[in-house]
């Protein structure tokens, strides 16, 4: 009998986190179809501000720009974590400390302590050489850092989830190393890579801290952009915009919820 | 000769492994420690430099950043700075125990459900988390701003003045942060409450066992772990934390992360902020280190990550 009351108490506390959790987002898409800005009123439903999100090329540049940094510090972060994520597991005998703990740092290091040091660092070096022009180039290098250790880490555990005799099974069946990379570890990988591009695309896509700090004047992405607006007080888009990455985001849920669904036993 | 061919081979081999071992690892540790272990290491020599004309360091070597993030200015001890960061520890212990608080049951709740639901009640606290900090951020000022129904209620309720609203205030920045790390907290409790070992909590109700006792006994130190390692997830980035404090404080409520952000912008003084930086590092080892060393101690070291 107390047991039934706890669990009907827990299940209620289950609910109320649920709309704690989502009260902020539902209030932002919410007041996207406000007719009138503001945020305590709620007038009428109109696409007003969907429409006028169209005609600011502010926002379609931080647009392209997000994309841009997401899919270029994404590859580039995939084929560098990919060799360290294989060099880790082929020597994982081998007394390999320091590079662990070079692998854990950007994971590790608050994001204003990463972003502000990054700063710090372009700006002298701009200063002294006029290479590493604050913008999109100090973006990728910034972002690749901090994926390089999320690739790299999730291709190792792939790895150390095989069957070490596949290994020496390929070795017998491809004799260069380029087939066996072709045939044996690109296809096992498959899953891996593609589940490593994702995450480094979220996270770079997701990342406002390192990325406002690294920006040049022209390459403000779409959380940088939000950012000023806010800043400024001037938000009539901003509920909008950020109405459609939240809807993103939901969809990337709802996509990764057919793809994991739990298997039968 | 057989003998010599066959360590000149072995030779061989390893020199292949060792070859193949910097091909592999080199860009990728070479990446890391260009662009990211030596401007750390830069900022760290920036905190014992001069202040600049222009806010940028200059010769000769000094303490004076240390003493600046002391409060010792021009016009003698101030306490703005160590009001920002015995705030900035305050908020992380405050927001770290209610995210327990609120994380704990949940997890347990969780675990307590049909099995084939488990995967959606955790995606369901994770996904508001993918969204983007700012966004988040901003969805709270638009729910705490002044003349909403929650900041109308606090103020019939007495709570706050009148027009005033809930947010610019510290207790927008709490709840902002537990808003921001429940998540991070209900995952490594939920895997902790997962594979609690019943047979325990079973042999505590034979023994007579008071519920609070079976609870405190049995069920509390299978979880400590989970509970470690969401506390290092929530409370390191918590003590560093930017966006929250700068959006829902406004100003009254800056914590370390925005002083050190501010040195490096308007107030331009990159020593004072570097300085910050290294205190902000320090907490960050001091609390990675404890808790490894905590969780050894309790034989659940392995759970914690890191």
């Amino acid at each position: 009998m107390r047991k039934r009351t706890l669990n009907r108490g827990l299940a209620g506390f289950w609910w109320l986190t649920l709309a704690f959790l989502y009260l902020p987002l539902a209030v932002v898409v919410l007041f996207s179809f406000n007719s009138v800005n503001s945020a305590a009123h709620f007038a009428d439903v109109s696409l007003r501000w969907y429409h006028q999100l169209l005609g600011n090329a502010q926002i379609l540049s931080a647009f392209r720009n997000s994309l841009i940094l997401a899919i270029v510090s994404s590859v580039i972060a995939l084929v560098i974590g990919c060799l360290i994520g294989y060099g880790m597991y082929r020597h994982r005998h081998r007394r390999l400390g320091w590079l662990i703990v070079l692998i854990y740092l950007p994971i590790v290091l608050p994001d204003i302590v990463f972003g502000i040091s990054e700063m710090a660092f372009f700006v002298q070096i701009n200063r002294a050489t006029g290479l590493l022009e604050p913008g999109l180039g100090t973006m990728i290098i910034a972002h690749v850092t901090f994926q390089i250790p999320f690739v790299a880490l999730i291709v190792y555990s792939r790895f150390v989830g095989l069957d070490p005799t596949l290994f020496e099974a390929a070795k017998d069946l491809y004799a260069s190393p380029f087939k066996r990379a072709l045939h044996f570890l690109i296809p096992t990988l498959k899953p891996a890579l593609i589940s490593a591009f994702f995450l480094s695309f979220t996270l770079s896509i997701d990342d406002f801290v390192i990325s406002f700090f690294t920006a040049g004047p022209e390459s403000a992405t779409l959380p940088i952009y939000i950012w000023g607006a806010i800043k400024k007080g001037v938000t009539p888009e901003i509920n909008a915009i950020a109405s459609l990455m939240i809807g993103a985001v939901l969809l990337a849920a709802l996509v990764s919820l057919l793809f994991n669904r739990p298997r039968r036993r | 000769m057989v003998e010599s061919s066959l360590t000149a081979s072995r030779r061989r081999a390893v020199v292949g492994e060792t070859r193949h071992l910097l091909f592999s690892v080199t860009p990728g540790a070479a990446w890391i420690t260009v662009f990211l272990v030596l401007p750390s290491l830069y900022l760290m020599a920036v905190a014992f430099m001069t202040n600049g004309p222009y806010g940028l360091p200059e010769m000769p070597l000094s303490l004076d950043a240390f003493r600046q993030l002391a409060g010792f200015g021009f016009l003698g001890w101030s306490p703005g700075n160590a009001y920002t960061l015995l705030r900035s520890l305050w908020q992380t212990f405050v927001s770290t125990a209610l995210v327990v608080i609120v994380a704990y049951p949940l997890a347990y709740y969780i675990t307590t459900c049909r099995e084939k639901w488990r995967p959606l009640m955790l995606l369901a606290v994770v996904v508001p988390s993918w969204t983007n900090q700012v966004i988040r951020t901003f969805g709270w000022m638009n729910l705490l701003a002044p003349g909403t129904p929650l900041s109308d209620l606090a103020e019939s309720l007495g709570l706050i003045g009148p027009h005033m609203g809930l947010y610019p205030s510290d207790f927008a920045v709490t709840l902002g942060l537990v808003y921001n790390f429940l998540p991070f907290m209900v995952l490594p409790l939920y895997a902790a409450f997962e594979k609690l070992d019943v047979a325990q909590v079973q042999a505590a109700q034979d023994l007579y066992a008071s519920p609070v006792r079976a609870f405190w006994h049995a069920v509390f130190p299978q979880t400590l772990p989970g509970l470690l390692a969401g506390t290092v997830l929530v409370a390191i980035p918590a003590f560093g934390m930017y966006v929250i404090p700068e959006l829902l404080g406004g100003g009254k409520s800056m914590m370390l992360g925005n002083l050190v952000a501010r040195q490096f912008s308007g107030g331009s003084n990159w020593p004072l902020g570097a300085a910050g930086a290294i205190l902000m590092l320090l907490a960050t080892f001091v609390g990675l280190y404890a808790m490894r060393r905590i969780g050894r101690r309790l034989g659940g070291g392995e759970e914690v990550v890191i």
